[in-house]
């Protein structure tokens, strides 16, 4: 693969001149954060770009010295690169073995079939005995297993894995790794793509890190393990003294987290988790992907409901409230994924967020009576104020002309114009580059100072949380493993363990 | 008791001709989620090719040239204009086979003007006594016919690899594809299959007791649509059920009419809407239909 960049919707670069060479017969691992483009660099190898709205729009790829095709994905996979989606999606409604035929059906001939099949038998007899079971009913280190065992069905000469210990437990990921290993000591090429460093560097014999589009690391396994760049930007254990963020005056009441339990069914996404976001201060929820920190955001602003335990801010319980209630008693959050309206500009997109705070009905405001006026006029005045504060200008502009930065800025200035006292922030920094990333934070920094807000963070980015956080609570399998300020957090043997693996 | 009996088998026999082409319905939007309008209009070509070919080839060849050509026409509606735009939104592929089904069954009908075609069935205006009901020939043949088809139908999805790949395809069409299996080329399947069971049915049902193929038959395939959403769109077994059903409740409604009086003339042709929207009210999803589940 040479110089390959692909962008969606011909507006976002996704990947900025990625070059990767995959030896025949090793595993490579493909590391990053959210948004650093690793999945899309497997669905520009695997064809199905398309799908998502995506294009090449430049570079090559080669298997074996020939090219792919671009947007081919089934005769890719009959070429033998065949892929593990991310989150397994086996095909729930089919029965195990429906699944493996679906995958042997790219399979070159009968004989190889019969082989691949065999060998699926030897590396997962619990698929054997759960054959003529629908693959929904499952466990999801089964389906992950399954998921795998289909794509081998296919004798892939490479194999694609796309995080396959996404949510899994500990013993599974193991024995995911282990299996990763049987099935290239056979000779089959692999390419990892793991958030899991510490899964995936035990795995692999070379390695890149991806940041935002383009390579920033590469080496063999052990050289990377032992980096202190990738310590860096895992841990966030930068060469700066992190700085200790200073408590600001605060009309907040305190966010009391109790025992939280959520579950989904059988899984369990929150187990017995407490900590609590001081007024007026930084808190930071961290953990490896699937750990539990976007659930607990919901459930704290009311999209999920809790299994057991208690969310206290101040004196009001939000477990039972429904979202616009919590957003009432001051509560706002922004979203991982942008949710502004395009079309609309920048100030419509704020002034939605001064819809509590109005008092005059739709009547009055239709017939642009003086009082509704005059109203409009203040809240415009404080939106602009505050769209100033985060370093906002052109607030005519249609919000889906804005680079990606602007507009995670658009929607955290859209959470201010609330007036909440404690504003909820989910990955506010994903996919970003460093000059956004930087804007971002001060802009977060300035906006809790000027209006005295506490956040909860939640964040994937190690070296942006370190940074302004004063307090941070570490997640892991919906448990919490750490609490406490970055410096100790950043040295508790369990968080290396959980982010780095038992070699770290 | 013995009319009401009488009615009800009739109406079974009915039921497994809009069973056949409701399955048609059903194989496409599973395979390509087009909700297919056209199959209308694809039935009408069918029987209209059957009723021109059979007194110069005989009826057997014109049926295998009817059923053909219907195959083919759906295949191409696939293949020249929903394929290169296959991530549209539902709506709008819905709107385009509407159109569609407009040119064609407005082309067809041109061509037959005012006649009634004969459809040329040897069996003709037969009646077959069955445990002393008497019920047409031809609605016999059919019922035998859509049984054998939905069983063989029923078989091939369960255990080929056409049936694997096409219920993967259905189920997550993007990992479909990333296991090697050609979209395209299920897509072209499902949508040939669909026109070959449309020209069936449309034999059947321009046979006796019908008058023949007239301008109009392809408005006869508008009863699969209540059909199709009451078995619940996705659903082959619900598909089959629902024509079943809805041949029932129109025989019957049409059977009852002077009794059923006080609710109008013409209620057979109400009655399976008025169903539908019974069963949609107690299940939204239709009897079998897979409930639609966003996430946030």
């Amino acid at each position: 693969m040479h110089d390959l960049r692909v962008s969606y919707a011909g507006a976002v670069k996704a990947l900025r001149g990625v070059s990767l060479s995959v030896p025949e017969g090793s595993v490579v691992a493909v590391l990053g954060n959210n948004g650093a483009g690793k999945s899309t660099l497997l669905r520009a190898l695997s064809g199905t770009l398309p799908a998502s709205g995506g294009a090449i729009t430049g570079g090559t790829i080669e298997l074996r010295g020939k090219a792919l095709p671009r947007d081919d994905a089934a005769s890719i996979a009959r070429s033998g690169l065949v892929q593990v989606p991310e989150g397994r999606r086996v095909f729930a409604n089919l029965t195990v073995e429906e699944n493996l035929r679906a995958g042997g059906l790219a399979a070159p001939d009968r004989a190889k079939r019969a082989e691949a099949r065999a060998w699926v038998d030897e590396l997962f007899p619990i698929l054997r005995e759960r054959a003529t079971q629908r693959a929904g009913l499952l466990s999801g280190g089964e389906q992950q297993m399954l998921a795998i065992g289909r794509a081998l069905m296919a004798s892939p000469q490479v194999l694609l894995l796309d995080e396959p210990s996404l949510g899994l437990a500990p013993k599974i990921v193991e024995r995911v790794g282990e299996v990763i290993r049987e099935i290239n000591a056979r000779g089959v090429t692999v390419v990892l793509v793991e958030q899991n460093a510490a899964m995936a560097l035990a795995v692999a014999d070379h390695a890149v890190v991806l940041e935002v589009g383009e390579v920033a690391l590469r080496g063999t396994a052990e050289e990377l393990a032992e980096s202190e760049a990738v310590r860096e930007r895992y841990l966030g254990v930068s060469t700066q003294a992190a700085a200790t963020g200073t408590r600001v005056e605060s009309s907040a009441q305190p966010l009391a987290v109790e025992a939280l339990s959520v579950r989904f069914g059988g899984l369990a996404a929150l187990s017995d988790v407490s900590f609590t976001v001081e007024p007026g201060s930084l808190h930071a929820l961290i953990g490896p992907n699937g750990a539990g920190k976007s659930t607990c955001l919901n459930v704290l602003s009311g999209v999920y409901a809790a299994s057991a335990g208690s969310v206290r801010y101040g004196s009001h319980e939000l477990t039972r409230l429904r979202p616009h209630r919590i957003a009432a008693l001051g509560v706002a959050r922004t979203f991982q994924n942008i949710a502004l309206s395009p079309r609309v500009s920048v100030l419509d997109n704020l002034l939605v967020a001064r819809h509590r705070l109005m008092r005059s009905g739709f009547l009055a405001d239709g017939l642009k009576l003086p009082r509704a006026r005059r109203e409009r006029a203040e809240h415009e005045a404080r939106v602009r104020e505050i769209a100033e504060l985060l370093g906002l200008t052109e607030l005519e502009r249609p919000v889906g002309t804005l680079s990606y930065g602007t507009r995670k800025r658009v929607e955290l200035a859209r959470a201010l114009c609330a007036e909440p006292e404690l504003l909820l922030l989910d990955e506010p920094v994903a996919g970003m580059v460093r000059d956004e990333s930087a804007a971002m934070a001060d802009a977060i920094s300035r906006a809790r100072a000027e209006l005295g807000i506490s956040v909860l963070l939640v964040e994937h980015d190690m070296t942006f949380v370190m940074g302004m956080a004063d307090r941070v609570t570490v997640l892991d399998f919906g448990k919490r493993i750490a609490d406490g300020t970055p410096a100790t957090v950043q040295r508790d043997p369990d968080v290396l363990k959980a982010y780095l693996g038992a070699a770290a | 008791m013995n009319q009401f009996v009488t009615l009800f088998v009739g109406g079974l026999f009915l039921g497994a001709i809009y069973s056949l082409v409701a399955l048609g319905f059903v194989t496409v939007f599973k395979a390509t989620h087009v909700i297919n309008f056209a199959q209308g209009s694809v039935l009408l070509l069918g029987a209209y090719v059957i009723a021109r070919a059979h007194e110069s080839v005989g009826f057997a060849l014109a049926v295998a040239l009817g059923v053909l050509a219907a195959a083919v026409a759906s295949v191409l509606i696939d293949a020249v204009l929903i394929r290169r735009i296959r991530r549209a939104d539902l709506g709008t592929l819905a709107i385009l086979t509407l159109g569609v089904d407009i040119l064609l069954a407005t082309e067809l009908s041109r061509r037959i003007g005012t006649d009634v075609l004969n459809i040329g069935a040897p069996w003709g205006s037969d009646v077959t006594e069955v445990a002393g009901i008497r019920v047409a020939t031809s609605r016999v043949l059919a019922g035998g016919v859509a049984a054998v088809l939905v069983a063989g139908f029923w078989l091939a999805f369960k255990f080929t690899d056409f049936g694997i790949a096409m219920r993967s395809a259905a189920e997550d069409g993007e990992v479909a594809s990333l296991m090697g299996i050609r979209l395209n080329r299920v897509a072209a399947t499902a949508w040939a299959l669909a026109g070959a069971l449309a020209a069936i049915g449309g034999l059947f049902l321009t046979s006796f007791p019908a008058a023949g193929v007239t301008g109009s038959v392809g408005l006869l395939a508008l009863a699969t649509i209540p059909a199709v959403v009451l078995g619940g769109f996705d659903s082959p077994g619900g598909a089959v059920l629902g024509g079943l059903i809805i041949g029932v409740v129109s025989v019957l409604t049409a059977g009852y009419q002077e009794e059923l009086s006080f609710l109008g003339r013409g209620l057979g042709g109400v009655a399976p809407f008025a169903v539908m929207l019974l069963v949609l009210l107690v299940r939204p999803s239709g009897l079998f239909g897979t409930r639609e589940v966003t996430r946030v």
